[in-house]
């Protein structure tokens, strides 16, 4: 069977011409296609582009902040450095430069204390020994300093007295631990108790010993601490004052006094735990004083503050008067011991009358803390510190202390009065420390002294009796 | 008798020689913020030849930070035996606020106490993406300049009188102009480092900015540092002579007994061996015979002094960086 044929398609006029333009139609689309192809590359581009500025300004605005951080923390870490710093603790108030060349402190000391006399009063009569009551034992605030990093300088007047006292006030220059010089008024390098700080005495008042060493002195003094405080030395100049007493302002006569002591601690920061803090040494002073009462002790005075022996009037320092004290301390653990020798040789005069006196003196005091913190020269630090809340109460420490001090028996009669000053006082004491903080102290102790000599009983007022007295004391020190 | 009298001057002379000790001696030499290189091959040097003539060995401590910065520290207390910084101005400031250095400390040393000078280039990134060529070329939006402040930085101080030498000069020493221009300049400027050091830092390190404007000395040091692979130098048509001067401080070489050895140490930065050194570390020297042997280092261009344009530092520091001068003016108008 054949196929129709396929009927032929007439095209119309003009069909033939659809082609071209078909592919005209074609090129300008693909054209078109193209072009528009192009335009979104370019814009692509473009975007890209601005994409790429984009990031770039981003980036160096990341980097200009980051560089504006790191200038700033420059700027703040060299102020800080130029800002003076302030702290406040309970080792005081600081005030210091940025560099230290220029750090000021304030310490202070209030004694706000007790003193209570047993069996003194006579039958109707007058009191025999001293008032009861409280007292401002000291009152000390505490100026201190350094300048240039080596010069120091300390400042301590007293306001508990009936008129207000300089009792330090000196610099210290510093050229190493082992050499320093220290000029002005301060403690005389002789006493071993007389040298701890008030702060750290473990009884209200100082024992007799004290009695026979120079209190504070104005001079120069050349001292230092060598191999790590191993072993002190000290050396100086001094106006000379009497036993016991604290220099005026200005020297009483012409002639210097000569003070000096050595103490080693040979253990000190070695493996040796027990005997890291045994100290021993010997200190003493020379001078002259001619016909001059103030070379003189005012007054030995008991533990209550009672004067127990006294130089008649008339009486005056007339040569040589040296001073010579083996001291050491111990500490161990919560155990702490103090002792000390002294020899106070003085040649007086009365008139025509003429004597080289020799008048000693001794103490051993011992301490244990019973909460067992360490015992120091430098007080109890508690490990808890006063916090009833929390339970915490301090440490406590049990103190006991035994002193005699004899004065030479050719003192007598000429130039102390038998029947009133006493020839020998013997003491002991014991007494508990409590311990609130390093700042807060609270003592209470007993003390007992007992006279001996020709003492009148008639006519005597302290020494007729033993001295009894409980002390009690509230402290701040900062 | 003669021949004991002989004896004895032998025995003193031998006692004598021995008795003198060779010491040991400090400088501090209080800089600007660029000069470090310089002076540590320069201490070197001199530490050197010091040793060698005297005996003495000589240790040189060094202080950088913003010319204005280490003056004030010089007059706050610190104990320079030296101050080698980037104007005059600053030690004018020492002499005259502390008293430490003698007011005519310039005529001390040679060329006004300027061993060396240099003066303020531009460096731009590789390539110069920016197509920076002039001053012009800094003040056009999206440029991004850094420079140090001028309130610290003797450079940056430098540069703005450079800047505004040129805008004085290419628009008939108007006065106006050059305050419009330079206060352009300023709003492109994103960051100010407090030392000309700080400022390089900021462009070379954190790679900020499209150029710096920088000592010549400071530009060509970064350059020789990256193997001239990141960096290119672009020498503007003018610029200014830089002349960072020098002086021992009488105050404090009088306390420490270094009097003679600060001498011999600036003195030493004269010398042939000094004038070398500081070629190296490109600084141009005073020496004619340094300066035709490192003539290569050196670009060639118009430069003008601050006598020439501003009547001298005591005028200029008065009109543009004291406080309240044109450059605070220009900073709280850009604000």
């Amino acid at each position: 069977m054949k196929l129709a044929k396929r009927p032929k398609i007439r095209r119309a006029a003009g069909a033939n011409n659809m082609k071209p333009n078909q592919i005209i139609f074609a090129v300008v689309l693909a054209g078109g296609l193209m072009a528009s192809e192009s335009v979104r590359a370019d814009d692509t581009a473009d975007a890209i582009n601005q994409l790429k500025q984009q990031i770039e300004a981003l980036d160096q605005k990341v980097r200009v902040l980051e560089r504006q951080h790191e200038l700033e923390t420059e700027a703040q870490e060299t102020k800080a450095r130029e800002v003076p710093h302030i702290t406040i603790g309970n080792n005081g108030v600081s005030f210091g430069s940025a560099n230290s060349n220029f750090v000021f402190q304030l310490h202070g000391q209030i004694q706000v204390d007790s003193r209570t006399f047993f069996n003194d009063k006579t039958f109707h009569g007058p009191n025999l020994q001293g008032n009861d009551g409280f007292l401002l034992r000291r009152v000390r605030p505490i100026f201190s300093g350094t300048v240039y990093k080596d010069f120091d300088f300390v400042f301590v007047p007293d306001f508990a007295g009936s008129s207000v006292q300089i009792f330090d006030a000196y610099l210290n220059y510093r050229y190493a631990p082992w050499l320093q010089v220290r000029g002005g008024k301060f403690k005389t390098p002789v006493g071993l108790e007389q040298l701890q700080a008030d702060q750290y005495t473990s009884f209200n008042e100082r024992a007799l010993p004290t009695d026979l060493t120079p209190n504070r002195d104005i001079g120069f003094q050349l001292w230092g601490d060598v191999a790590d405080g191993r072993l002190s030395y000290a050396a100086g100049v001094f106006n000379g004052v009497g036993d016991g007493r604290n220099s005026a302002n200005s020297d009483f006569e012409d002639h210097r006094e000569f003070a000096g002591r050595v103490f080693l601690q040979p253990f000190k920061g070695t493996s040796v735990t027990p005997l890291q803090n045994l100290g021993f040494g010997i200190a003493g002073s020379w001078g002259n004083t001619f016909s001059n009462a103030g070379g003189l002790p005012s007054a030995y005075l008991t533990d209550g503050q009672q004067s127990f022996f006294a130089y008649t009037n008339g009486v005056v320092a007339n040569g040589t008067h040296w001073r010579l004290s083996p001291q050491g301390c111990y500490y161990w653990g919560p155990f702490g011991l103090l002792g000390e020798y002294v020899i106070s040789d003085q040649n007086v005069r009365k008139g025509a009358a003429k004597a080289d006196l020799q008048n000693t003196a001794w103490q051993l005091a011992a301490g244990w803390v019973l909460t067992g913190e360490d015992a120091s020269y430098v007080g109890v630090t508690p490990k808890h510190p006063f916090d009833p809340r929390a339970n915490h109460w301090g440490a406590f420490q049990l103190v006991a202390r035994c002193a005699e001090l004899n004065v030479g028996n050719e003192a007598f009669p000429i130039f102390a009065n038998p029947g009133a000053s006493a020839s020998e006082a013997k003491a002991w004491a014991v007494g508990l420390n409590w311990y609130l903080n390093r700042n807060i102290r609270v003592n209470a102790s007993y003390s007992h002294t007992s006279f001996g000599g020709n003492i009148n009983p008639k006519t005597a007022t302290v020494t007729r009796q033993p001295e009894q007295v409980v002390f009690t004391r509230l402290q701040l020190a900062f | 008798m003669k021949s004991i009298l002989k004896f004895a001057m032998v025995l003193a002379a031998v006692v004598f020689a021995g008795g003198v000790q060779a010491k040991d001696i400090t400088l501090l030499n209080v800089s600007y913020d660029p000069t470090r290189e310089l002076y540590a091959d320069i201490n070197t040097a001199f530490a050197k030849q010091w040793k060698e003539k005297t005996g003495d060995t000589i240790v040189i401590e060094q202080s950088h930070g913003g010319s204005g910065k280490q003056a004030r520290a010089v007059i706050d207390g610190l104990e320079a035996d030296v101050v080698t910084l980037a104007l005059a101005y600053d030690i004018d400031a020492i002499s005259q606020k502390s008293g430490l250095i003698a007011k005519d400390w310039q005529k001390r040393l040679p060329d006004n106490s300027t061993p060396f000078t240099s003066t303020i280039v531009f460096l731009v990134r590789k390539g110069n993406p920016k197509g920076i060529k002039d001053w012009d070329d800094l003040v056009k939006p999206g440029v991004s300049v850094v420079t140090p402040n001028p309130k610290t930085s003797g450079g940056a101080r430098w540069n703005y009188l450079a800047a505004w030498g040129y805008a004085l000069k290419k628009n008939n020493n108007s006065e106006a102009k050059a305050r419009d221009f330079v206060a352009k300049l300023f709003r492109n400027v994103p960051i100010l480092d407090t030392g000309a050091r700080g400022a390089t830092t900021t462009f070379v390190q954190r790679g900020i900015g499209d150029v710096l404007i920088a000592w010549e000395s400071d530009a060509l040091l970064s350059v020789k540092e990256t193997s001239g692979n990141k960096f290119e130098i672009v020498v503007p048509s003018i610029s200014i002579v830089a002349e960072p001067p020098v002086t021992w401080v009488d105050g404090v070489v009088k306390k420490h007994g270094t009097e003679n050895v600060a001498k011999a140490y600036l003195e030493f930065l004269y010398s042939p061996e000094g004038q070398e050194i500081g070629a190296k570390n490109f600084y141009r020297p005073r020496s004619e015979e340094v300066a035709k042997k490192y003539a290569g280092q050196f670009a060639k261009l118009k430069l003008f002094t601050v006598d020439e344009v501003f009547g001298g530092w005591q005028k200029a520091q008065k009109t543009h960086f004291d406080p309240d001068g044109i450059f605070d003016q220009i900073q709280i108008d850009n604000r």
